[in-house]
């Protein structure tokens, strides 16, 4: 994560803390403990702990009596019919609130249960070896998973994840311990848990979770997605945080920061408490900014849109006041289901956005799996050096049907909206050629088939390799945009792994050496007339934005809670002082210098509110 | 007993809920379906059967169908195949 000075005054989404969180605390007989992860959803909140699937299954093997082996059968069958009940009721309940499509997968599941493999092979199991009804329905469906791990086609092997489910599904029911629907919170809590699958969020009731915290996942994990979609602060990547806390822990969660403390001492509970308080202040003030053009005092004025990981959080797009979707993700869609999304499911979801965006632009990106996204069932084997491998239109290029699919469902949904199309990963002039030819390929095919769309989607990239950057006055000949990538302009440029933290120097926004291929950049698009904009994190930094408003870009593109605190500082300064700021830094030879000039300057024309400044 | 061969021609082959689709055509019938490729064989009305085969895209299967509503689930199980499962 990039070092960001102000996180702790961003804005955030409101975290209900419980008022009466200090009288639960428990004695000091548990002491507290902090553990840091990654920052999924903003916002801070405190609550008792709710662990989910703590316990790992531990099945009893038995010998059941002869008279009682009849009994044991009908036990399993009623365990398969009761879990059968409860699928269909998830998969009804997942088909009302996120579509048809979403709830296929239990039509398997529930095909599964009835299948006499199972069926019959637990019986008699049952009947012959006199094992439990658990120890021998476990034997049958181990034999079942085995053989088809077994298959070398990653594709049919990802499928034992679903047999996965079912098997954990009815041995929790014939345990008696319930199937996994009834392990959730009955109060406000915050849900701990290794990982959340989507079928597992879908089983959760939104009123009683306050917050998320799991061992698993990055910022682009289903459990970030959700988050921030429900506005709920989540922290990520904890690596082994459920086995250090029970149900009924004051658990406090810092989305900011990305920690999470565990039995706070009432000194850490009432320091929290006072932030949750100001972060409610701040954000109901930059709210009131939320009808306000993002234009600077002298009368500058930018585009301020959205970064978007799925189409569930567009509400938070709109109600932050976003211009438009600068930075439509696509890899949630590929990496949150356990088989390809077909051209109607992505158009669905495109359409959706364009739609509810009501004509203002928005730039989807095509897939970029791979590096720290990836999805297992498109790649075939794990790769020494992923950041630097088959990712981003590299992979969209060798996988034709792939990219066309989704290629003709952004063309579909233009029908509808203000689409515009982007490359991600580019870092040769080829690689656009070709993806525009294909583009051109799929205009043909929609014509043919007399599908509606727009013929001018516009064509842009993203600049995010150094590569890119050397060349983009050539490359503005081809693109019709360009929206520079930070995070991986960062990471490719100096060269540093995002992930270590021995290295953590080299990972921040304000080095000379990113302010001049910003530059560079920016400066390109300005000769060849097209539209520049800044997806990364960087523009979401406070410390960066002078900077970039200094630069001229024409478009912000940050996560939906951080537009009204860019549009705060945008609205706090002029274009003039910004471009003069910016001849001053790009002198420093020190990111130490910058960004104690940053500091000062940010201070001086955009204290954050409550008279704290910048610190 | 009618027999045929089909190519698996959706995008990931016969996965799980490929294999559910032609379960749920297959239970429509009274007739034995077996379903062969390369070595193995599965019951047609097993999910975990179909699954366990193996059958990538582009794989080739045997059908074998034999029973008083062979000629119908032949016919049903031949669209299913030519729809590709229904995943587009």
């Amino acid at each position: 994560m990039p070092r960001n000075k102000l996180d702790k005054l961003n804005a955030a989404p409101s975290a209900s803390a419980r008022p009466d969180a200090k009288s639960d605390a428990k004695p000091a007989s548990k002491p507290e403990l902090e553990r840091r992860g990654l920052s999924a959803s903003p916002g801070i909140v405190i609550g008792p702990a709710f662990v989910r699937d703590a316990e790992r299954l531990n099945i009893p093997r038995k010998l059941v009596e002869a008279s009682q082996v009849e009994a044991e059968v009908a036990r399993f069958k009623q365990a398969l019919a009761d879990t059968a009940r409860e699928l269909r009721a998830i998969k009804s309940d997942i088909a009302r609130r996120m579509g048809e499509e979403h709830a296929r997968i239990f039509d398997a599941h529930l095909l599964i249960l009835e299948d006499e493999m199972l069926v019959e092979g637990t019986s008699s199991a049952v009947r012959e070896e006199r094992l439990n009804a658990a120890a021998a329905f476990e034997k049958v469906i181990n034999r079942v998973i085995a053989s088809i791990a077994g298959i070398e086609d990653e594709y049919l092997k990802e499928r034992t994840m679903d047999v996965q489910d079912v098997k954990k599904r009815v041995i929790g029911t014939l345990l008696g311990k319930g199937t996994r629907a009834v392990n959730r919170p009955t109060e406000p809590s915050v849900v701990v848990a290794h990982d959340l699958s989507p079928s597992d969020t879908a089983q959760l009731d939104r009123r009683t979770v306050l917050g998320y915290a799991t061992d698993l996942g990055g910022r682009t994990s289903h459990t970030a997605i959700i988050a921030r979609s429900q506005g709920l602060p989540a922290v990520v990547g904890l690596e082994n945080l459920v086995s250090k806390v029970e149900t009924g822990d004051i658990i406090i969660v810092d989305g900011n920061a990305g920690s999470v403390i565990i039995n706070p001492t009432p000194a850490t509970i009432e320091q929290y408490e006072n932030e949750v308080a100001r972060f409610h202040e701040l954000e109901d003030q930059l709210l009131t900014l939320t009808g306000y053009p993002a234009v600077t005092l002298d009368g500058r004025e930018f585009m301020l849109c959205a970064n978007l990981d799925s189409a569930d959080e567009i509400d938070s797009v709109i109600d932050h006041g976003g211009q438009g979707v600068g930075l439509f993700r696509t890899e949630y869609f590929f990496i949150s289901q356990e088989y390809l999304p077909s051209e109607e499911d992505q158009y669905k979801v495109y359409r959706q956005v364009a739609e509810r965006m009501e004509g203002k632009p928005v730039v989807i990106r095509t897939l970029d799996v791979g590096g720290d996204k990836i999805a297992s069932y498109l790649h075939r084997s794990p790769e020494l050096n992923p950041f630097m491998g088959w990712r981003g239109i590299r992979f969209c290029l060798t996988r034709k049907d792939i990219f066309k699919t989704q290629l003709r469902a952004i063309y579909r949904a233009s029908a509808h909206g203000n689409v515009k199309l982007m490359f991600p990963m580019i870092s040769q002039i080829e690689e656009v050629l070709r993806a525009k030819e294909i583009c051109a390929e799929v205009r043909d095919d929609l014509r043919r088939e007399r599908y509606k769309f727009d013929e001018n989607v516009q064509i842009g990239i993203m600049v995010e390799t150094p590569s890119a950057v050397a060349l983009s006055d050539q490359f503005a000949l081809d693109a019709e945009f360009f929206s520079i990538g930070t995070n991986d302009l960062i990471q490719y440029t100096m060269a540093v792994d995002r992930g270590n933290s021995k290295i953590a120097y080299l990972y921040q926004h304000l080095q000379p050496s990113i302010l001049r291929l910003l530059r560079l950049t920016v400066d390109a698009a300005r000769k060849r007339k097209i539209h520049v904009g800044v997806c990364g994190e960087m523009a979401g930094d406070p410390l960066s934005v002078p900077i970039l408003i200094g630069l001229g870009i024409d478009e912000f593109s940050v996560s939906p809670n951080m537009i009204p605190e860019v549009k705060r500082i945008i609205r706090s300064v002029t274009f003039d002082e910004c471009r003069a700021l910016l001849r001053r830094v790009a002198r420093y030879r020190t990111t130490q210098e910058i960004e104690t000039e940053m500091d000062t300057f940010l201070r001086a024309h955009a204290p954050a509110h409550n008279g704290r400044t910048v610190s | 007993m009618v027999e045929f061969t089909k190519q698996v021609g959706n995008k990931i082959g016969l996965h799980l809920r490929a294999a559910g689709e032609f379960v749920k055509i297959a239970a429509q019938f009274s007739s034995e379906i077996r379903v062969y490729h390369g070595e193995r064989f599965a019951n047609g009305k097993s999910i975990l059967g179909l699954a366990s085969l193996a059958a990538a895209r582009g794989a080739n299967v045997r059908i074998e169908i034999e029973g008083p509503d062979e000629a119908a689930a032949r016919k049903a199980l031949e669209a299913l195949f030519d729809a590709k499962f229904y995943e587009d």
